[in-house]
């Protein structure tokens, strides 16, 4: 049964999101129909879920003053576009978009394929100190991000690489989780013969790595962009300390909001939710795809 | 191999390996010179770019000065870098002063900080006392911003003379005197008479309303008018026996554990809400919160507002610019700061945002907007101010009078206010914040 | 054993497994990967340097950004955490020894942190993973729009830290919020979110288990998907009803992964910081007027940055991670533990 098992995940070309395994998979045994309870209960989970975006949607589309007042508004004003013009305006939020796009992008772009290129090295390729360097990777995961920022501050400033998108950019090009992430993955994804077969017609590792590892990797590669998209694209800590409101991310615009000199509340909350806008409408449009990945991630990984 | 032929996904691997490459290559070979840098010095087709870095809103921009000093100096460019929090701007100034680059051409220093800025950083700001005629500032502001050696390091922006807004409606209805001068009169020389009216007020409070806004405002109030503040006048830490905090101190807490104060938190929604709603009767107001006032009252408070001289005179807030030596066009800077600080520049400023000056020449000709005035119940805010300012005793500060400000106001106050405990306890709490904030 | 718990148990753990081990790795591809057209020997040569150098070429990418920007300066903070480093005067830096730690030991600030960031961890942690294991197993029953409801529950992963805490704060309002409205209703007193102790730290909880639930949620759901189905038949011949097969047969096998979100949570809630600081509005960086809501890394940024101790907040920093390496010794004796029991 284990040997069947572990072949399981299934070699590359065979894409993992073919319906038949799947249903397999999903299908299996007990997958009784929920009852009403069940709905109900789920209505209440989802209700907690969206509420308080919707609120912010509200409490957006509100005056500062009708905030302030009593019972807190439960539908929609009028002042919804003027507030997400303000904001817009206000934190800068066409730069701080660009600027998170860019950054997140090439976060995203660099993790996934410096954690696959490394992943495969760890899952399949045998080098003197393997196990000591992936013990140490799986170490690191363990460095809380506050400890770095001390020095890097200065660093920054010395280089004069304050207020510059690389500084948010280069420090989390590389992630601990992510190469231990794909190299879970391949171990089981990566059937090793497909490797010795490369070989043996006297492929480089180059080679192997473009058209035997890529494409095997595809999924996983998907799913950790994915995760790494969101993490940079809500990234906080060193990006407030790093940047400034000319040269923002997002999260740094949306602090900026906050405490201007006349804050207002109205025109916070549409910032909020312009700076959640461009992630919710990526989970409408690939919300399935996101959860898949995920939950495949979750097995794989 | 079949993976061989799906060209789609090979593209898509290739640009995105593309777009890392040029995401690095763009981030890392970004001129340092250039406009859109932060570095202070660039030239665009020949022309200076001086970068002006501030926290909050200054004004320069929104009264229209930069487009105005560009006009008349055409070869000059000006961008503003603001960060919003003081609390993120200063440390970032501080490291960018002593990496000795990335700082701006002018840099603003608030007034929290400012000793800090002499005592550590005097040797990497241009000494400006040789390029003024410093008689154009109060005397305490300059004295601030002056070195041991006599280097002056920044120029005065605004300063906050401090006054009493109060709503005369809510005062009527509790049937206290509602004439500002007569108020003014009753409360004249001590904070501890303002906060007696408290009761007076309490006794027939207008339902839902309290006297003042906080324990923290009355604190920061009586405490800018102090001679003796957290530190001595050679910087050594006499918070625990100054005569200054102990005053401001006793009258906060007499306010603190009565029942006049509706204990909101400055500058936070519940406060701003206390503005709408009408909650309070009085706040102590620097200039610069008329404004500020104004907005968060609303139409609702138009003309119930008036604005009556403060106990004493006493100052809160207020900020500098100063020239890092690191600039590259310091002779430049220092001319753009001398404008922008000039008594004419500092009236726009008022009359756009009533940030009110430090140079007193400015004062007569001060003009609050109309609007403003008309919100205030015509009171004569130019009037009041400026008699405040120009009675402002002089104020040593300290290297670490920010967090020792703010243990006492959000951790001592707070406590006594918001949490029920006694003012000792209170003061122990501050105490004991304050001797980590300075390693005793 | 079954190969879902397998995969888990890798995802779960650690690397106890050298890659070398791994049923199918490419072992000893030098001797059985010779290419048969050696007979060019710079050929040969070019390939076997090939072998040789690619794999440590594949992970010093990793490696090399790590070290610049993680490693080193993780040194450099042990280093400045044994000076005394002030902010205003970075260039004089004196040697101070264990001073900085000394100090920590003695401080009742560190120590309350510390105490504030286990308690608000318990308060994130336990209930977010609660109920992401209930709603996971109601997702697991065969649902009308099984997507709709998955995307819905994981819809708050999407919003940031800052974004959530903007709103959360204005819902947790002590005059005027919602939450407090709404307690009005069933009579409840308003309570003042921000400064009582409990109330604070079950307010800033509510931000992380708001945004977590669902994420956790789903990595349940696919666990649970991957448990065989024959467990659950034979449990239900042997008469087990939806309960009991919930509690034997689902809660074991998700084992493996509920020792990894609890790890994964865990080294989260160490590191807390954007959610306290920002639910601490104008002088966030207190965590309340009794540092009732001041964790860790909110500690570490209020000496470092607002009060400008840098060698104090370094080791405050390292005091975390040293906090976290017993966290993980802890962790990898569970996972050994739970390992053995079949």
């Amino acid at each position: 049964m284990t040997t069947s098992e572990l072949t399981r995940p299934r070699a590359p070309e065979r894409a993992p999101e073919s319906k038949a395994s799947r249903r397999r998979v999903m299908g299996a045994g007990k997958q009784m129909h929920a009852g009403p309870l069940t709905y109900v209960v789920l209505t209440v989970f989802a209700v907690g879920s969206l509420a308080p975006l919707v609120w912010t949607a509200i409490a957006a589309s509100r005056t500062s003053q009708r905030l302030a007042e009593a019972p807190p508004p439960l539908w929609f004003g009028g002042n919804l576009f003027k507030n997400l013009e303000t904001a817009w305006e206000q934190a800068g939020l066409g730069t701080a978009m660009l600027n998170t796009t860019l950054v997140a992008g090439t976060i995203t772009v660099g993790t996934v394929l410096f954690s696959t290129l490394a992943g495969f090295a760890f899952a399949k390729l045998r080098f003197r100190f393997s196990s000591v360097l992936l013990l140490l990777t799986i170490g690191t995961m363990m460095i809380p991000p506050q400890l770095a920022v001390v020095p890097l501050y200065l660093w920054m400033s010395d280089l004069n690489w304050s207020n510059q998108l690389q500084t948010v950019i280069l420090p989390t090009l590389v992630s601990a989780f992510g190469t231990f992430f794909m190299r879970q993955y391949l171990v089981q994804a990566l059937p090793s013969e497909l490797i010795e077969a490369a070989r043996v017609d006297g492929a480089s590792s180059v080679r192997i790595v473009w058209h035997v590892v890529f494409p095997a990797a595809r999924p996983a590669m998907a799913v950790l962009g994915l995760l790494t998209f969101v993490m940079a694209w809500n990234d906080f800590l060193w990006p407030i300390l790093a940047l400034n409101q000319q040269n923002p991310t997002v999260q740094v615009a949306l602090n900026a909001l906050g405490t201007g000199y006349i804050p207002d509340q109205s025109v916070i909350m549409a910032g909020a939710l312009l700076g959640t806008l461009p992630l919710l409408i990526a989970f409408l449009l690939f919300g399935k795809q996101i959860v898949g990945g995920i939950m495949q991630g979750a097995i794989k990984g | 191999m079949r993976a061989r032929t799906r060209t789609a996904r090979n593209t898509v691997v290739l640009a995105a390996v593309a777009a890392l490459g040029a995401g690095l290559l763009a981030g890392c070979s970004e001129d340092p010179d250039d406009g859109t840098s932060n570095e202070g010095g660039g030239s665009t087709d020949g022309k200076i770019t001086l970068t002006v870095g501030t926290f909050g809103v200054f004004g320069y921009k929104q009264a229209g000065l930069y487009d105005e000093y560009m006009k008349q100096n055409p070869d000059i460019v000006i961008k503003e870098n603001v960060t919003t929090k003081t609390s993120v701007y200063w440390p970032k100034t501080l490291t960018r002063l002593q990496a000795g680059s990335g700082t701006d051409d002018i840099q603003a220093i608030e007034i929290g900080n400012v000793t800090e800025a002499v005592q550590t950083q005097g040797d990497k700001f241009v000494d400006l006392g040789k390029e003024v005629d410093k008689s154009q500032w109060l005397d305490w502001k300059n004295q601030q911003a002056t070195t041991k050696d006599g280097k002056l390091i920044g120029l005065g922006t605004d300063i906050g003379p401090m006054a009493i807004c109060y709503r005369k409606d809510l005062f009527e209805k509790a049937g206290l005197e509602t004439d500002r001068t007569k108020l003014a009169e009753q409360w004249k020389g001590d904070w501890s008479k303002y906060v007696a009216l408290g009761e007076e007020y309490m006794k027939k409070a207008p339902s839902g309303t309290k006297y003042v806004d906080s324990a923290s405002s009355v604190y920061n109030a009586a405490l800018g008018g102090a001679t003796e503040r957290y530190y001595d006048k050679d910087g050594n830490p006499i918070w625990d026996n100054s005569k200054g905090v102990k005053d401001a101190w006793d009258a906060a807490m007499s306010v603190a554990t009565s029942d006049m104060s509706a204990k909101l938190k400055q500058f936070e929604t519940p406060w701003d809400q206390g503005y709408a709603k009408g909650t309070f009767a009085t706040v102590a107001c620097p200039a610069w919160m008329i404004g500020y006032i104004q907005e968060k009252s609303g139409d609702a408070g138009k003309g119930k507002w008036d604005v009556a001289a403060a106990p004493t005179a006493a100052n809160w807030g207020g900020a500098f610019i100063g020239v890092p030596t690191a600039s590259k066009h310091q002779k430049e800077a220092v001319a753009l700061a001398k404008w922008l600080t000039a008594p004419e520049q500092q009236a726009k400023v008022f009359a756009k945002q009533a940030s009110f000056p430090s140079t007193p020449s400015a004062y007569p000709s001060l003009k609050p907007s109309p609007d403003t005035t008309a919100y205030f119940s015509d009171a004569p805010l130019t009037q009041i101010f400026s008699d405040s300012a120009k009675t402002i005793p002089v104020q040593h500060f300290g290297t670490k009078d920010q967090p020792i400000g703010t243990a006492i106001a959000d951790i001592g106050i707070v406590q006594v206010e918001q949490k029920g405990k006694s003012p000792e306890e209170g003061w122990d709490a501050a105490s004991k914040e304050i001797k980590d904030v300075l390693g005793q | 054993m079954t190969s879902s718990k397998e995969a888990l148990a890798h995802s779960a753990a650690s690397a106890e497994t050298a890659p070398g081990d791994e049923p199918g790795a490419v072992r000893g591809a030098q001797v059985r990967g010779t290419p048969p057209a050696a007979t060019h020997s710079w050929r040969s040569r070019l390939y076997r340097w090939d072998m040789k150098a690619s794999p440590y070429v594949f992970i010093s990418p990793f490696f090399l950004i790590f070290g610049a920007f993680s490693l080193v300066p993780l040194l450099y903070t042990g280093w400045y955490s044994l000076h005394n480093v002030q902010l205003s005067d970075l260039d004089n830096q004196t040697w101070v020894g264990l001073d900085n730690y000394q100090n920590l030991l003695s401080s009742d600030f560190f120590w309350n942190s510390l105490w504030v960031t286990f308690t608000i961890g318990v308060i994130a942690t336990v209930p977010q993973l609660l109920v992401a294991i209930g709603i996971a197993h109601l997702l697991n029953y065969r649902l009308r729009g099984s997507t709709v409801w998955r995307v819905i529950m994981l819809t708050p992963y999407a919003t940031s830290v800052a974004a959530a805490t903007l709103v959360f704060v204005l819902l947790f309002s002590w005059d005027g919020g919602m939450i407090n409205w709404l307690l009005d209703f069933v009579g409840i007193d308003p309570v003042n979110w921000r400064e009582s102790n409990w109330g604070s730290k079950f307010a800033v909880s509510t931000i992380v288990i708001w945004r977590w639930t669902g994420y956790n949620a789903l990595i349940y759901l696919a666990a649970m998907q991957a448990i065989p189905a024959d467990l659950y038949e034979s449990a239900s011949i042997d008469g087990a009803n939806r309960w009991q097969q919930f509690v034997h047969v689902t809660i074991p096998q998700l084992r493996p992964t509920i020792l990894f979100t609890a790890v994964v949570s865990t080294i989260g809630a160490t590191q807390l910081f954007g959610e306290p600081l920002l639910f601490g509005g104008a002088d966030g960086s207190k965590g309340g007027s009794e540092h009732q809501y001041q964790t860790l890394g909110l500690y570490m940024y209020d000496q470092g940055f607002m009060i400008g101790n840098l060698g104090k907040a370094s080791a405050i920093a390292w005091s975390m991670f040293l906090i976290l390496l017993i966290v993980a010794a802890i962790n990898l004796l569970l996972t050994r533990r739970l390992r053995k029991t079949p």
